[in-house]
């Protein structure tokens, strides 16, 4: 992440601080991160702590100033673990872990952040190719996710091998019950649109 | 010839296992004077004090001395069981064997020459010690409260209650001080002029109790006991005892927009006034200052309007003498203010914050009036600069405390509690409003205090960012809060509609004054400082005077209630007996050697050396001579070191027997 978007100084006001987003995080997770007061102790025993631009604390100290781009924009949220140390020794009962869970379940729709990791490019082109072929098809996959992640190049030393061993097929297969596959996707569009899914 | 008892304590085996007992009861009974020694298991033991009864019975001792712990211990214990063996208390002396030697040494050897040779100092000095009196002084079962506040009011009831008669003094022209200014009280939320006023009616009422409010302490003398007190009614231009309290003179005086002090300024009130509607005495005063009689000779309205004829513009100030036993000081806190100050002054104000310039920069106390239903603005949380509901509030604690560059390094203790309850009534108030706190550490022990905090963050939404503020500026109508996150690591702007600034807790002003007319002593602060910080608490550590409420140290109500409770408690203790006796461990002039030169006057912490005059026959004056007042003698012994002829000895600890001591070395 840009060192100065994440030292950006924070202008705080009611329509700063999103309290909505909040708010869903909070039914998701059924936690509340109002009652955290800092103490750090989940930051203090997070194995990935380390590789966070935001540990875990403050994320949940973001998510008390309704600044959830912030937490967003980062890659903290995917590197956690899910290991539960954080939610088990939280002398508050905040479920930390659940709230990643949640984070990472919201950042689907939020626009602009998540850029750097990449994970939901990811995830929404794995997505398209299941509803386009009923399948997988990794050399599509692999190739526009280089493109639209601009790193043309990124494991490109690795296709000859994977094609070698039959992992990568050079073109795609089908599935016969594409249609009904499809009908999946409706349903959960629709379901989304009513607020009935995430 | 001196017949001098040794007893060694074994103290279990705190002495005995670096000391050999026995080889100093040996030894110190070959001591000259030394008539009868021995050793045993636990002297402080019942059987061990009945072992020294009746050895100084039998062996017809005229002197003791114990070889045990620190005197701190048990000089007392064993002081009583000679007494009671028909001695003289002050004829037993201790030799700390414990503390001063096996506690400290290894070496058997070495710690046994050395408890001979300490047990050898206390014989030598013992034989010089004399038949010391008890003095007896007699007590005046009236109290003297100073200070019409929670405290005040507290310690007053407590020692009317219990018979005794009180005089409680406030410089205001009404009781209730500070509590009566807040709006609500943390952490129950219950108003405080609801529990406030009852108590002060309770005052009124009270026949024991003789109230003098708009007065000062003009003089105190006497020590305890048997105080003079000389107070100040200063002239209210209005009589007590014929004015009714109708309020006619107040709606037609035509003087009706001065600041009121009790509003902090943002409240009007007419220049004849009561500084509040459930004021005690519910009687007006008139402000000299402010009044056009007093000021042009004319109008003179309030006088004409008032029905039974209590205005009195010709009225002086009184002085007034009352006896009292014992004095207990209430004078409470004043806060700081953010203004600049003079050049020399060690408190500085905050530039930073405007210098108090920006209007809607306010302090806690003013956010109180503005939040309390009976004040200016009728409970409503409004601007004073244009009159708008603020939406976006910003309280900032710790301002002057906690900054020793500011003079102040002290934490004010209330602070974080009272702004947590302001986010609660702001947001009571003001349903679509939005509260900020800057904090450097919330500091809540106390009994359901920090579920008070939590619930300010948890349940009614204020927005705690945890670290200073830098700096505030006046934005078009908004006020600019640069502060940092120090969770996040970054910084935080809002734009404010006002700020409230806790402000530092301090002392009374003049509170150095009056302890200089009380003689007690005070902290580089002015707060008044108690005889002992764990031990003794409430009392000072001149005799007679105690202490209750924020004139000591930042407190909040219920501190200030327990102590002005443990205060009165102090008193009716004093009061139970008609005489009181105490250690004669005093300071005794020689009169003989005196020449009055008075530096044991200036070095006395007590103030109890007076000046004496001696004359002839005739009834000339011969010379004025020290005299110490053994009611008053703390028994420190400074005048002693001090006095430059040798001419003050403090009994018990002569020069004789500290010389005798060193000699026996």
């Amino acid at each position: 992440m840009d060192a100065r978007v994440k030292k950006k100084k924070m202008i705080l006001s009611q329509g700063t601080m999103d309290v909505d987003f909040v708010r869903k995080v909070e039914a998701l997770s059924d936690t509340s991160v109002r009652r955290c007061f800092q103490c750090g102790k989940c930051s203090a025993g997070c194995p990935m702590a380390t590789f966070m631009e935001h540990p875990p604390n403050r994320v949940v100290r973001l998510l008390q100033l309704g600044q959830w781009r912030r937490i967003l924009e980062g890659r903290s949220i995917w590197y956690c673990a899910s290991c539960e140390t954080c939610s088990t020794r939280c002398p508050n009962k905040v479920h930390l872990a659940s709230i990643m869970d949640a984070l990472r379940k919201l950042s689907w729709d939020a626009e602009g952040p998540s850029k750097e990791s990449y994970v939901q490019l990811a995830n929404k082109l794995f997505l398209q190719n299941i509803r386009s072929y009923g399948r997988q098809y990794e050399m599509r996959l692999a190739a526009v996710f280089n493109v639209k992640s601009g790193q043309f190049l990124k494991d490109l030393s690795l296709g000859p091998k994977l094609l070698a061993k039959g992992k990568l097929k050079m073109f795609h297969s089908k599935n016969r019950n594409l249609s009904e596959i499809g009908k999946i996707f409706t349903r959960i569009e629709e379901m989304r649109k009513n607020g009935e899914a995430l | 010839m001196s017949r001098i008892g040794v007893f060694i304590c074994h103290c279990g085996e705190n002495i005995s296992r670096t000391v050999d007992v026995e080889r100093v009861a040996a030894q110190v009974g070959n001591m000259p004077g030394v008539a009868f020694a021995t050793d045993y298991k636990y002297m402080c033991s019942d059987p061990g004090q009945t072992l020294l009864k009746k050895t100084i019975q039998e062996q017809k001792l005229s002197h003791v001395v114990v070889a045990a712990c620190s005197p701190r211990m048990h000089e007392k214990t064993f002081r009583k069981a000679v007494e009671s063996a028909g001695l003289n208390p002050f004829l037993c002396e201790m030799a700390n064997i414990r503390e001063h030697c096996s506690w400290v040494h290894e070496n058997r050897e070495e710690a046994t020459v050395k408890a001979i040779e300490i047990v050898g100092m206390m014989v030598e000095r013992v034989k010089k010690n004399r038949v010391l009196p008890a003095i007896t002084v007699p007590v005046t079962k009236r109290s003297l409260v100073i200070g019409g506040g929670i405290a005040g009011i507290q310690a007053a009831l407590d020692i009317a209650d219990c018979g005794h008669e009180v005089i409680l003094v406030e410089r205001e022209p009404s009781i209730g001080g500070h509590m009566a200014q807040l709006s609500e009280t943390f952490p129950t939320l219950d108003c405080s002029q609801c529990i406030m006023t009852p108590k002060m009616v309770d005052v009124a009422n009270h026949p024991k109790i003789k109230l003098y409010t708009f007065s000062e302490i003009e003089l105190v003398e006497g020590y305890i006991g048997n105080f003079q007190v000389t107070i100040k009614k200063k002239a209210r231009s209005v009589d007590e005892d014929t004015c009714t309290g109708c309020g006619v003179c107040m709606t037609k005086c035509p003087q009706k927009k001065i600041p009121n002090k009790f509003d902090q300024n943002i409240g009007m009130r007419t220049a004849i006034y009561v500084p509040f509607p459930q004021a005690v005495p519910n009687t007006p005063v008139i402000d000299r200052d402010n009044c056009t009689w007093f000021k042009s000779g004319k109008c003179g309205v309030c006088q004409k309007v008032c029905g039974p004829g209590a205005v009195d513009f010709e009225q002086q100030d009184r002085l007034i003498v009352e006896a009292v036993g014992a004095i207990v000081v209430a004078t409470g806190f004043d806060l700081y203010t953010i203004d600049e100050k003079p050049k020399g002054s060690p408190i500085k104000g905050y530039g930073e914050f405007g210098h108090g310039k920006i209007p809607d920069v306010i302090d806690g106390m003013t956010f109180e009036r503005l939040a309390s239903a009976s004040g200016p603005t009728g409970g409503r949380i409004l601007r004073p600069s244009d009159g708008k509901e603020p939406k976006q509030i910003v309280f900032i604690q710790c301002i002057g405390s906690r900054a020793r560059e500011k003079g102040i390094s002290y934490c004010s203790k209330v602070c974080c509690m009272y702004t947590a309850k302001h986010t609660m009534l702001y947001h009571h108030k003001v349903h679509d409003g939005q509260a900020y706190v800057f904090f450097m550490d919330a500091r809540t022990p106390g009994k359901s205090y920090d579920e008070f905090w939590r619930r300010s963050i948890e349940e009614e939404e204020a927005v705690y960012i945890r670290g200073m503020v830098s700096r505030l500026y006046q934005k078009g109508d908004k006020i600019v809060v640069m502060g940092s996150d120090i969770a996040v690591g970054v910084q935080v702007e809002i734009e404010a509609d006002m700020v409230v600034l806790a402000t530092a807790v301090m002392p009374q002003k003049g509170a150095d004054t009056l302890a200089q007319k009380l003689g007690i002593s005070y902290d580089k602060y002015h707060f008044y400082s108690e005889a002992h910080a764990k031990l003794r608490p409430v009392e000072c550590a001149t005799a007679g005077i105690y202490l209750a409420g924020a004139c000591q140290g930042p407190k909040d109500i219920p501190e200030t209630v327990s102590q002005a409770s443990a205060a009165a408690a102090k008193v009716m203790t004093l009061f139970s007996k008609d005489k009181m006796e105490r250690e004669p461990i005093v300071a005794r002039v020689r009169e003989a050697g005196c020449v009055g030169c008075f530096a044991c006057k200036k070095v006395c912490a007590y103030g109890a050396v007076e000046e004496k005059e001696i004359r002839d026959r005739q009834g000339n004056l011969i010379k004025v001579v020290a005299y110490v007042n053994p009611g008053v003698c703390g028994g420190c012994g400074t005048c002693q070191a001090t006095c430059p002829s040798k001419s003050v000895e403090l009994d018990g600890y002569t020069d004789e027997q500290i010389v005798a001591m060193i000699e026996a070395l």
